[in-house]
């Protein structure tokens, strides 16, 4: 295998006191679609302004196609898209003459049919002003941008805020139909599901650092089961206190929701011992086995 | 540079430049048409100038009564001044605004992920101040020009009036350098427009109380009004060597310093 299209060493952004991120370490492969995902103000954006060039990290390194992401951002840039959180273009342009300003950065054979290309897949009207546009439409000029130049990596930051689910479905197809001629994609989001339908490997980031980067697939068949068992008595949480219970939620009737990690063997001789009139053990969804791994 | 920056810098900034140069130049016109009357009517002008305090007309650069007389000298005290005020607020908020407004309007993250460094973002939106202010004021001049050779009842120094236009241009552009200076000290991008607008304005009042105000005058040394001699009618006028290095020095001082702390500036959205 070549060099990671991403490499980051150890990178760390601090703004005075306050984390920004710390000793992030992140190699992502050519041809990957790698999911990177934490809520709000976990360290996702500030990952990848410094991936831009748009803030400097306080200390390590990051490299994309092998150059320096400070020294080398021109050539670096050349070769990449990106998609914004917040989706504001110049609101003085119409839709047309921002996609034209964009291109002109780059040296595109046929760009005006790229421009038409792309604004037909996503229905969009080139002559509306941009500060006209809903959110959902001003999202799709700023995918359209971020693809005019065919870039060997997309690194999309929240792509999907404000799509409407059939324009999520059209964006994914495209990015699928990308990824299978060679794009490369960061897709950083704080919604698991849209991660879970796209990613093969995925890193969770808490409070600025790295806490899980696992196979989506990987993570899913970790042995982390989702137990919900009905208690015929009432049950104190304490007596239920084995090893492997983790995030138990007491709910009404004696009904107890819980993660289990350990050997299932013991739980089921645990749960022997007590009465029981409803027992479910199922496969967790992603959205529950980050918010286990957040909660940890 | 980027070309193709600079272009749409030039387009998105060519109506507020265009207003400007309206508002400038009607302004000279109309004062300048007030020289006819002002020269029939100059013994009931003289008589009612006695009694203004002496340094309330020495900070337009008139020493006495008949320094007005001449048509460089009645456009000197009447419309240098306010081209001198007015060009540099314009200059400051075009300066301040024009990496800022990147920030505070989010746009920053499709400029900053283009293939163009921060060097050539500098000095596209650079060449874009200068070439403002060069246009304003050339065509302001000009205006001034026309408005002198319509009105004059005699000649006038095409050297002293060019002169004067140096130092209303080397003004401009040292108040651009200061609102481009500012504009990369402020952290998380907010809009500096009212006070860039008033650093001017306070420089304005500080050289006019400087010359009004005996015991305030070396306050006058820290207004950059001071070193842009307006006294255009006097014979010995002339580009003095030590302005001229202090507007340039100051200009390339600031310029530089904001050129480097742009190219290491966090910049957020």
């Amino acid at each position: 295998m070549g060099e990671p299209v991403i490499n980051i060493t150890n990178l760390s952004k601090f703004y005075g006191k306050a984390r920004g991120i710390e000793h992030i370490n992140l190699e992502i492969n050519e041809g990957e679609i790698f999911g990177f995902i934490g809520p709000n103000g976990a360290g996702k954006s500030t990952t990848i302004r410094i991936l831009m060039n748009m803030i400097f990290p306080t200390s390590g390194s990051a490299k994309i196609m092998g150059m320096d992401v400070i020294r080398e951002t021109k050539q670096i840039k050349s070769q990449i898209g990106y998609i914004p959180s917040d989706a504001n273009a110049y609101s003085s342009m119409n839709v047309h003459e921002f996609l034209a300003y964009c291109i002109r950065f780059y040296k595109v054979p046929e760009g005006e049919k790229r421009i038409s290309e792309l604004s037909r897949l996503f229905e969009l009207d080139l002559t509306r002003n941009i500060e006209d546009l809903s959110l959902g439409n001003r999202k799709k000029v700023s995918i359209v941008q971020s693809m005019l130049h065919n870039p060997k990596l997309l690194i999309l930051d929240e792509p999907t805020t404000g799509l409407d689910p059939l324009m999520q479905s059209v964006f994914f197809e495209l990015l699928r139909s990308e990824n299978r001629r060679g794009m490369t994609i960061f897709f950083s989001s704080h919604i698991l599901s849209e991660v879970q339908m796209l990613c093969k490997r995925v890193a969770i980031i808490k409070e600025g650092k790295i806490i899980q980067l696992e196979d989506i697939d990987n993570l899913r068949r970790k042995q982390l089961k989702k137990v919900t068992i009905e208690f015929s008595d009432h049950l104190n949480n304490q007596n239920f206190a084995i090893p492997g219970i983790e995030s138990v939620v007491t709910g009404p009737a004696n009904l107890i929701t819980c993660m289990y990690s350990g050997n299932i063997n013991e739980l089921v001789a645990f749960l022997s011992a007590n009465k029981i009139l409803n027992l479910i053990i199922e496969e967790p969804s992603l959205d529950e086995i980050f918010l286990h791994y957040y909660k940890n | 540079m980027n070309r193709n920056l600079f272009l749409m810098e030039i387009k998105r900034n060519s109506l507020s430049l265009i207003i400007w140069m309206t508002i400038i130049t009607l302004l000279i016109s109309v004062t300048m048409s007030f020289y006819g009357t002002f020269m029939e009517n100059q013994s009931k002008i003289a008589g009612m100038l006695t009694i203004v305090p002496k340094g309330a007309l020495q900070f337009k650069g008139i020493s006495n009564f008949n320094d007005l007389l001449s048509v460089l000298g009645f456009y000197a005290a009447n419309n240098v001044i306010y081209m001198m005020v007015l060009g540099s607020i314009f200059a400051i908020v075009l300066s301040s605004n024009i990496l800022l407004k990147e920030e505070y309007n989010k746009t920053a993250e499709y400029l900053l992920t283009r293939p163009v460094t921060r060097s050539e973002i500098f000095t596209s939106k650079l060449a874009v101040i200068y070439l403002n202010v060069f246009l304003l004021n050339f065509v302001t001049s000009l205006a001034g020009f026309i408005c002198m050779e319509l009105v004059k009842k005699g000649v006038f120094s095409i050297g002293a009036f060019l002169i004067l236009s140096v130092y209303t241009l080397l003004l401009n552009i040292l108040f651009a350098s200061a609102g481009l200076f500012l504009s990369t000290l402020i952290k998380r991008g907010k809009p500096i427009t009212t006070f860039s607008i008033g650093i001017v304005l306070i420089m304005y009042f500080i050289f006019t109380l400087s010359k009004i105000t005996e015991s305030a005058s070396k306050l006058g040394y820290l207004s950059p009004f001071r070193y842009a001699r307006v006294d255009a009618f006097n014979p010995d006028y002339s580009l003095d060597i030590w302005h001229l290095a202090y507007f340039i020095g100051i200009s390339l001082l600031l310029t530089g310093i904001s050129y480097r702390i742009y190219l290491r500036k966090d910049i957020y959205t």
